[in-house]
This record gives C-alpha cells, structure tokens and sequence, in this order.
C-alpha cells in the first residue's frame, strides 16, 4: 500500500512541474502559422491588384488619381518584407500594418468610383474580380482573426505564473497584435452595392 | 400561492431575459445531419432526398457537402456567422479539408458557401458566386427554396467530381485515432514491461493496478483527455493482468517475458480499439478546416 502511495505522489509532483516551456513553444509556433496566412492572403490580393486596376482603367480612364493610389499602395505592400521576424518588431509590424491599411482604403476608393461606370459594372471580367476580391478579403478577415487569438493565447501563457518565470529566462517577449485603431478599416471588406449612389 | 407562483414566473423570466441580451450572436446549429433547417422551409421529403444525394456522393468521391438554413444571423454578417459554423462542424476529411457547407440566412435573404481549404480550386469564389447569382437566387426570389437549393447543390457536387481527390476510405473517419495508435504500443509495453516488475513487488492485483495507473497517468499527460487516459489504463490493467495470468498458466515459462509479450501482442486490445463502429444514422464532420473561402450573395 505504501509502495501504491510513493508511486502516486511521484505521479502528482511529476504533474506539477508544469513549467510551460512547451505550451510556451507550441503556442509561438502556432502564431507563425497563422502569420503565414495572413501574409499569405495579403499577398493574394496584392496579386489581384494589377488585375483589377487593368480592369478598371479599359472603362475609367480618367479616374487617373485613384487608379494611380491603389498602384502605389500595392507597390509600398509589395516592399515590405513579411517575415516572420516581423513580429518581434513592434515597429515594423506597424509599418507592414499601415501600408495594408492604405491599400485597403485605396481599394474601397477605387471601388467607390467603379460605381459611376455601369458598363463597367456589367463587365464579366470585372465581376469576376471583384468575387475574387471579396473572396480573398474575407479570408484575410478569417486570417487576422486567427492570428489575433492565437496571439492572445501566446500573450497570456507568457505573462501568466509560473510560465512567464519560464519566459523571462528564455527571453520571450510578448507579439504584437492587430491594434483596434484601424480594425474596422481593414476588416471590413469593400462591399460593392448595385443599389446606392455613390458615397462621395 | 397562484399569486407567488406567477411572481416567481415573472421574475425567471426577467432574469432570464437579463441573461441573454439581444445582441448576442446566434448559436451554432447542433450538426443532426447533413441537411440542417431551423426555418422550416424544407418538407420531410426535401430534407430526406437531399440528404442521401450527399449521402451518396460522400461514399462515392468523399468529400462531405453540408446544408444549413437559419432564420437570421445578426448581429453578425453571413460571413461571420459561417465560418464558425464550419469551424465548429468540421465538414471535410481531416487533412484533406475537402467540405463546403451552403449556408442560408433566409430572412435576412443572404447566402453563402463556404468553401474548405481543399476545395478552393475546384469550389474557386468565382465559381462559387456564379452558383449563386446563376442558379440559387433566381429560384430563391420566386419562393423555390427547395428547388434553388437542390439545384445548387447538385451544381457544387458536379464541380467537386471534376476535382481529382483520394479516393474515401471504407472505414468511418475517427479523428484521434491517429494519436492513440502509438499509445497503443507505449500501453503494450509499460504493461508487459514494467507490468511484471510490478507484479513481482505488489502481487497480481495490485500489480496490475499500478500499472494500469501508470498508463492513465502517461496518456494523460500526452493527450490531456481523462476519459481516454481512462480507457488505456483500463486495457494496460487488463493486459498486465491477463498477461500475468498467461504466464502463471503457461507451464514452464513462469514469469518469462517471452510469453507475457505475446501475449500482450495478441492484438486483441488493438483490433477493439481501433474498430470503433460506424455508425452510418448519424452525420459527423470529418475534420476538415476552412480559410474563410467562397462566396455570398442575396435575393
């Protein structure tokens, strides 16, 4: 009975030395996967850009400047490096952040505009691009909330005891996440409305 | 007493309406099967016949289609509200992620379907959202919803055949098994192993019980699921008892662990375990994952 009883609580103090490293490690791995997704799906709309702006510019020529902000926009999304090392660099994180937002407004301008053009409108190329557009804003919708949670996660496991103990000594740092501010620009995804007039 | 009855009624009820505000999200649709309708719109037969069309196509190409018609889903957009469906129902075998799910919103009169990772190039949105401008919605806006429905789901499984996919394996997918198998040999051998080192200290019973404890503990600890550690440290106490009792009977061999292994190798603990029943009434998602792709439209 003794004998039951030390293998027992050497069962028990076995359980408890949980010190997180490994929860620590799948979480960071998890994060990079889902950052991967989302730099994936960025890079999905980044190509349907050139399309899109071909597209438009056969039944808009004139709307020169706007066509000429999503070009730029795509080309600054293009320069940046999505790395994975991005995301232990708060700063560059930002940036990459920024110049997705920037794109994303330039796209809902343009889109904005496409409403002046029926023929446009009707153009089957064109549906087809923006089905494809608003396919691949969803998924980076999808995309961005996986990382934000799992980010979340990460973030928690790291500040919590006795794992941040286990943090501290292996230099884990916290990641960043999406911030709040410009949430609402970049997740909602231009919607193209046949009904309305032109917002502007 | 009728007077405080009622008062207690009214006051649950405010409680109640306190509890869950109007603003939450709906719940996710338990997964009965394969054709969900919590609007009423489709009768018994339609509901019947469009469940053995996908029934049939899943045996035949594997990929798994479901269907579900919600009344609404705000405050969230069909978007929103799907890929939680999908996340939460798992359509789609695991790994393959070959599901897509058409989902209807039909009051709020929006639809989408959502497309698993595997099927996004055969499913592309563009095809996807010609299914739906093309086919669904014109059905839809003169009231055939039984019909829009069906159509669009024979169109979604006439794209998918075009996609060459493994073939669907005859046994019924069982996610974990994958993980239990090498649980499995670690429960043989703890329990053949460190079994007799057991028995020879605590006796049979007690031997046994240890050992079946120490294979919960470890199973435990890898899968972090008690009622599977459970499970294995029952067999790994049945095997180190049995296998105990194999080499008291087996004249000769004594406490040699040549016969206790075989014993335990006698795949009797395997087979049982990795048979688990088919069970063809009921629907379950494979385990498929979804990115968010598809399409949505209205009427």
């Amino acid at each position: 009975m003794r004998k039951i009883l030390t293998v027992l609580a050497a069962l028990a103090s076995l359980s408890l030395t949980n010190c997180g490293y490994n929860a620590i490690q799948s979480e960071d791995e998890q994060i990079k996967a889902n950052w991967s997704e989302v730099v994936n799906q960025y890079q999905r709309r980044a190509d349907l850009v050139p399309n899109l702006v071909n597209s438009v510019k056969g039944f808009a020529q004139q709307e020169k400047d706007v066509l000429l902000g999503v070009t730029n926009a795509r080309a600054k999304v293009g320069s940046i490096q999505a790395t994975p090392e991005v995301l232990n660099d708060p700063a560059a994180f930002q940036k990459f952040q920024a110049a997705q937002g920037e794109l994303s407004s330039a796209l809902s301008r343009l889109l904005v505009v496409t409403e002046n053009y029926p023929q446009l409108k009707s153009d089957a190329l064109f549906k087809d691009l923006m089905s494809q557009l608003e396919g691949t804003e969803n998924r980076i919708t999808v995309a961005r909330n996986r990382y934000i949670k799992s980010v979340q996660d990460y973030n928690v496991t790291i500040r919590s005891f006795p794992s941040n103990l286990t943090a501290m000594v292996f230099g884990y740092k916290e990641k960043p996440n999406f911030s709040v501010a410009n949430e609402k620009e970049i997740s909602t995804a231009p919607k193209v409305d046949f009904n309305t007039a032109p917002a502007k | 007493m009728t007077l405080n009855v009622w008062r207690v009624v009214f006051v649950a009820a405010l409680v109640l309406a306190l509890a869950f505000p109007a603003f939450a999200d709906v719940a996710i649709p338990q997964l009965t099967g394969r054709v969900v309708d919590q609007t009423g719109t489709l009768s018994s037969s339609d509901i019947a016949s469009l469940s053995q069309k996908l029934r049939d196509f899943e045996t035949r190409k594997g990929s798994q289609i479901a269907v579900l018609i919600v009344p609404t889903t705000q405050p969230e957009t069909i978007e929103q509200f799907s890929i939680r469906v999908a996340e939460a129902w798992k359509i789609g075998r695991k790994k393959i992620d070959d599901g897509a799910i058409l989902v209807v919103a039909k009051n709020d009169r929006h639809l989408r379907i959502e497309v698993g990772y595997g099927l996004e190039g055969a499913l592309t949105d563009v095809t996807s959202r010609r299914i739906i401008d093309e086919i669904i919605t014109p059905k839809f806006r003169s009231g055939d919803f039984a019909g829009g429905i069906a159509d669009g789901v024979e169109r979604m499984i006439r794209v998918i055949d075009g996609e060459p996919l493994p073939v669907p394996s005859p046994t019924v997918n069982f996610g974990s098994l994958d993980d239990l198998a090498p649980l499995f040999i670690v429960t043989l051998f703890v329990s053949v192993g460190i079994g007799g080192a057991f028995r020879a200290a605590l006796g049979r019973l007690l031997g046994s019980i240890a050992t079946g404890g120490i294979i919960a503990a470890l199973s435990w600890f890898i899968l972090g699921s008690v009622g599977l550690a459970l499970a294995l440290g029952g067999l790994g106490f049945i095997i180190g008892f049995i296998a105990d009792l194999f080499s008291a009977i087996t004249p000769g061999t004594g406490r040699s662990r040549g016969g206790s292994w075989s014993s335990g190798s006698s795949s009797g603990g395997w087979s049982s375990g990795s048979s688990s029943s088919s069970d063809s009434g009921s629907f379950s998602g494979g385990g498929g994952s979804f990115g968010g792709g598809g399409a949505s439209g209205s009427w």
